[in-house]
């Protein structure tokens, strides 16, 4: 009981971080039907960001809006260097032009930084824990987990009372209505790589603060995280990427202490499989968008 | 399995031979003028089987498939654990499980062992790509061959019985490197021509008709899932080879041998090249080869790019060997942004052979004579279809949410009738065409033909028991040649219509008029054409009945009164009867014998046109009733 | 108002509108009619700027806006209630209705809200149902409330009583009246020709991607040929 529990508030942390890169796939794939899996390289080139200026002496309460800042900004170029000229194609071509976005990004890093590990110092209270009782929880993970709550608060209070958020959520249900609307394509699709993008650095100071490392490959696992929790969630729903992203990180957690010693290591693996299997047996994920109307 | 042999068999083999022969020689001059590196061109040639392998699936379903090189892991392995020595195995892998620890077979065997086993894991992956729904372009499929690729690659790191681990492998020190290039040259050639051939065979014809356009697929009696699976198992067995043949050359595996990297780079030379041609996959594999070499020269010599110099740290080969990343990176945005489809789309080298031969040749070609129309009697007693052929649709009842398309709403057709169905917009009239292609389900009635029911049959189903559609927004295999659209029905025909009279393709498409045209490609033609090739297509199949779904939307008079003299040709070539939506009671009354009137998802009247046309209901119907009625 | 001259679209090769001319004067409401498959829906769509004319112009108010885009045109004041309503299932009435206005002030789009409430009594009581949830008439009494929205000077109408029962079907005709009562301009496609001509103070006939007739609508209404132009003859 005590180990599920312990179990169930790592499942947490994990889980907040990727729900936020999973509810930036799944904006962007509202307004653009793309499956970004460039998704990553906020937290590439944040990651850089973040090297350079804890480098140069900055505190870590100072890198971390610089971080953010950066996401932002990386994903809007990226949206204004290669997705906005694919927009309105295929899925295949839209999948594979965020395919070699990833490898640019990463071709840029390797070139004119360097291939190898770039390390920084993390800050103190990243491995401190408190206990509650027989569990022994992470400060890191407390703080995860409120800034995650937050933040979905706060993108939920954004999408629901702001008129551009209102656009967002038009345009995603139904392109074409809304620009009869007058919502304006450009601004809509780049809104939702800002936000995207937001949601993404956010996700990224954690990564970071965990990792104290980064390589030009550093978006990759990040990315796979959160584009498999937006298919797990149902690509079209934005709830369903946040739960999406929740039952990934606790799946992974389950998995590493449930399964046997021999097979544990293979979690990776089974996660997997379990996503595959999903997909096999309900192709429109856990949460399917049920559109009510149909005249 | 081939509509022709010359076009399909003859021009294809000489046409693999040459490719074969310019990529192998091109490696050849690379090696031999330029110094270049045996190394690179044995490995260009193994790449190639890959991409050919891959070209398989994805060039011919639509499929973007990440995980050819998982199946290629599972190959590799099953190939080393065959091949390896006891002895040899004993150092690594002692404790493999399925005593395969003392399994010691030669490398053709060990190839056989890795194909059968891909098959079998293809199998059960294609199942799940099956069940998932893939088509072209699905997201689904996508991420379940993903999966795969991390599975396997999971796999193959975690369990170091089998594998040897993720940092030693398996490796094989006693053979090393093959020794001659001949196995190499033998898969690529056989590659090659499986790749051609399987293009223009029946299974692959099917797969690529349901990559242009699954429904129009499915309504001509192609099942595109079966066809996708048997793409999937040819596929896999080619990159199986590939696979295999790529560790008996490095003399080892390691779990990341077949991973993301040979993902991208495998899927990159297919895109560069054009993922629907043979040819591409070829040519993108040795302009990507060529292009890497370059970029890890660079990487070797040193260079500086707009300023920016390298790094101080010294170029070590990670470095060299992320400079051809950076390449592929740059290639596959670039091509994606500026063209889309590849180097050369989906030019083959065959067709052009064949269609320089036809020019050639062509000048005093004579067009074929067309047969008059099939009257009944003119049909083998033995081929006939029985007298009473009728289609039966009975009390159909479909509702969509809360809105209720179809109220009992039903049809009776015999042999040789023509029934027009008329309505104003929103009376259910499509709904009732794919309640009974087996597009829609209904909630209650019947469809039986000639008293077999096929009421909730899936679409591919019907149409092969005779019931063929034509869709109101033209679905046509668009690149695809006119001729070879009208060859896919014409095919599933030759085997699922085999009571009938087998259809003449060129006859077709004498009557329909698209003989001039049947070398165009189906998306190049004007509209009234492309009507005509619908309708060709359909004919094609020797269906019991025609369903024709608004054949004349969207012409002018005059194009539909030619339309009528169409319809009633193509159905009397086939000995068809003919069932036609439409709102123009011009072409209804040229072509029908009866009418049937639907409103709000009922029947309101049925009749020969003039009584329908007189008919209160139907007149109050079209124009609406005033607020005062 | 609204002045559509030699306005050919097509699908690929498919013309679905030949050289298509037609009027709307201010005030004036407009009927298009004509059987399925007639050019109807192309030619709202290519007004509205959804599809890209191969020739012809639009003008609105002398304005050339030909190949404008939809965003544009609203802000120019034209409003399209597209084919099939087209309404965000997952919004809520309210939210659908504010999406409308959305290019107006906010100061506005409240004051347009309380009129849209008043206008559609069955929507202010569902103010804050997802718009999913409604039934076909209500559907499309916020379609038609949502173009209100941009507060538009050609309000464009694409076959609103399509797929609605009959009683629904007159909610629709009277709304279109009361519209007309308030002044505002009208194009409305319609498959329901008798009720519309009724309304109607001009309408067009659109037959295989041609206009083939015009006129008052009660003098189109009285002409006997009417059924013929529709079905062929």
């Amino acid at each position: 009981m005590v180990e599920l529990l312990q179990n169930l508030i790592d499942g947490l942390g994990r889980g907040s971080i990727y729900a936020l890169l999973a509810l930036g796939v799944a904006v962007v794939f509202g307004v653009m039907h793309l499956l970004n899996f460039a998704h990553g390289e906020m937290i590439t080139v944040s990651g850089y960001v973040a090297f350079w200026a804890l480098e140069a002496g900055w505190s870590w309460f100072l890198t971390v809006p610089l971080i953010i800042l950066a996401a932002v900004l990386t994903s809007l170029v990226i949206e204004r260097v290669a997705f906005s000229r694919v927009r309105g194609a295929d899925e295949f071509t839209l999948l594979l032009t965020s395919f070699g976005v990833h490898f640019v990004v990463f071709a840029i890093f390797l070139l004119y930084v360097s291939a190898s590990v770039k390390t920084f110092r993390r800050p103190g209270w990243v491995t401190d824990t408190y206990a509650v009782g027989p569990l022994r929880i992470e400060v890191f993970d407390t703080v995860v987990i409120a800034v995650t709550v937050l933040t979905l608060i706060g993108t939920t209070i954004f999408l629901q009372r702001t008129t551009f958020g209102l656009s967002l959520r038009a345009a995603a249900a139904d392109f074409d209505a809304a620009r009869l609307m007058g919502i304006r394509s450009d601004s809509v699709i780049r809104g939702a790589f800002a936000l995207s993008g937001l949601l993404a650095g956010i996700a990224s100071v954690f990564w970071l603060m965990r990792a104290g490392s980064t390589v030009p490959s550093a978006g990759i696992n990040p990315m796979l995280k959160g584009v498999l929790a937006a298919l797990i969630g149902g690509l079209g729903s934005l709830r369903g990427a946040v739960l999406g992203g929740f039952a990934l990180g606790m799946a992974e957690v389950l998995l590493r202490s449930r399964l046997p010693d021999s097979v544990a290591s293979l979690t990776e693996g089974v996660v997997f499989l379990l996503i595959a299997l999903l997909f096999i047996f309900r192709p429109q994920g856990l949460v399917s968008v049920d559109h009510a109307e149909r005249v | 399995m081939f509509p022709d042999l010359r076009r399909d068999v003859f021009i294809p083999v000489t046409a693999g031979l040459v490719l074969f022969g310019l990529f192998v020689g091109a490696g050849l001059i690379y090696q031999g003028a330029f110094g270049g590196q045996e190394r690179l061109v044995t490995f260009a040639l193994i790449d190639a089987v890959l991409v050919l392998g891959l070209q398989i699936y994805v060039g011919n379903t639509g499929i973007l498939s990440f995980g050819h090189i998982g199946f290629g892991a599972v190959a590799g392995y099953a190939f080393a654990l065959m091949t390896i020595s006891p002895a040899e195995k004993a150092k690594r892998v002692a404790d493999a499980p399925f005593g395969l620890a003392d399994v010691h077979l030669g490398p053709w065997a060990g190839l056989a062992v890795a194909v059968l086993v891909v098959l079998v894991v293809g199998v059960v992956v294609g199942i799940g790509l099956a069940r998932s729904g893939a088509e072209s372009g699905a997201v689904s499929a996508t991420v379940i061959t993903l999966a795969l690729l991390f599975v396997t690659h999971e796999v193959a790191r975690n369990w170091p019985d089998l594998t040897g681990g993720d940092r030693a492998g398996l490796s094989f020190r006693i053979g090393g490197a093959l020794d001659s290039r001949l196995p190499l040259y033998l898969a690529l050639l056989g590659a090659i021509l499986i790749a051609l051939l399987y293009a223009r065979s029946r299974g692959g014809r099917m797969a690529i008709a349901a990559r242009e356009d699954d429904l129009a697929a499915r309504a001509m009696g192609v099942n595109p899932l079966v066809q996708q699976m048997v793409a999937l198992l040819i596929s896999v067995s080619v990159v199986a080879i590939g696979a295999g043949l790529r560790v008996y050359e490095k003399g080892s595996i390691l779990p990341r041998d077949f991973f993301f990297n040979l993902t991208l780079v495998t899927l990159v030379m297919l895109i560069v090249g054009g993922r629907r041609s043979v040819t591409g996959a070829l040519l993108g594999v040795a302009v990507i080869t060529a292009g890497r070499e370059l970029a890890r020269r660079m990487g070797q010599d040193g260079f500086e790019l707009f300023g920016l110099g390298l790094d101080d740290a010294p170029l070590d080969w990670i470095f060299r060997e992320n400079l051809k990343t950076v390449f592929l990176g740059v290639a596959m945005l670039g091509f994606m942004i500026w063209r889309p489809r590849g180097l050369l789309d989906d030019w083959e080298l065959d067709r052009w052979f064949h269609a320089r031969l036809q020019r050639w040749r062509g000048r005093g070609a004579t067009v074929p004579e067309v047969p008059d129309a099939l009257s009944p009697d003119d049909v083998p007693t033995d081929m006939a279809a029985p007298d009473e052929d009728v289609l039966l649709v009975d009390g159909i009842t479909v509702t969509f949410g809360g809105f209720r398309a179809l109220d009992g709403a039903g049809l009776e057709v015999g042999r040789h009738e023509v029934l027009g169905v008329i309505g104003p917009n929103g009376a259910g009239k499509t709904t009732l065409l794919n309640v009974v292609t087996g597009l829609v389900g209904a909630d209650s009635g019947r469809v039986a033909l000639s008293g077999a029911d096929l009421s909730g049959a899936p679409s591919h189903r019907v149409a092969r028991s005779g019931l063929v559609r034509t869709f109101q927004n033209l679905r046509l295999f668009g690149s695809l040649t006119v001729r070879e659209n009208v060859e896919v029905s014409a095919l599933v025909a030759s085997t699922s219509r085999r009571h009938r009279p087998p259809p003449d393709v060129d006859g077709l498409l004498v009557a329909a008029g698209l003989w001039d045209v049947r070398h165009r490609r189906a998306r190049e033609l004007d509209y009234g054409t492309s009507r005509r090739l619908e309708l060709a297509r359909a004919a094609a199949m020797s269906p019991s009945f025609l369903l024709l779904d608004e054949p004349t939307s969207g012409m002018s008079d005059t194009e539909s009164e030619a339309m009528v003299a169409q319809v009633r040709r193509m159905a009397g070539l086939v000995g068809a009867g003919v069932v036609v939506i439409d709102h123009d009671l011009n072409f209804i009354t040229g072509i029908c014998d009866r009418v049937t009137c639907l409103d709000a998802g009922q029947v309101i009247a049925t009749g020969t046109p003039d009584e329908v046309r007189a008919h209160p209901a139907v007149r109050a119907a079209y124009l609406g009733v005033s607020a005062s009625d | 108002m609204l002045e559509v001259s030699g306005l050919t679209t097509a699908y690929g090769e498919i013309s679905a509108l030949r050289d298509a001319n037609l009027r709307v004067g201010s005030g004036e409401v407009v009927g298009l009619i004509g059987p399925n498959g007639a050019g109807k829906t192309t030619l709202l769509n290519t007004v509205a700027g959804l599809l890209a004319p191969r020739a012809g112009s639009v003008s609105l108010d002398g304005e050339d806006v030909t190949g404008w885009d939809p965003e544009a045109l609203v802000r120019a004041g034209l409003a399209l209630v597209p084919e099939h309503r087209r309404i965000f299932t997952d919004l809520t009435v309210e939210e659908n209705l504010k999406v409308g206005g959305i290019t107006l002030p906010a100061a506005d789009r409240t004051a347009l809200l309380e009129e849209m409430a008043d206008l559609f009594p069955v929507l202010r009581a569902k103010w804050a149902t997802a718009a999913g949830y409604l039934s076909g008439g209500e559907a499309q009494q916020l379609a038609i409330g949502r173009a209100l929205m941009a507060r538009p000077r050609l309000l464009m109408m694409d076959e609103p009583s399509l797929g609605l029962a009959p009683i629904l079907v007159d909610v629709v005709f009277e709304l279109v009246e009361t519209l007309q009562a308030q002044g505002r301009t009208l194009l409305v496609v319609e498959q329901n020709a008798t009720r519309m001509l009724e309304v109607a103070d001009r309408a067009y006939v659109l037959r295989s991607g041609e206009v083939v007739a015009e006129g008052p609508g009660a003098e189109l209404r009285a002409d006997e040929r009417l059924f013929d132009l529709f079905v062929g003859n």
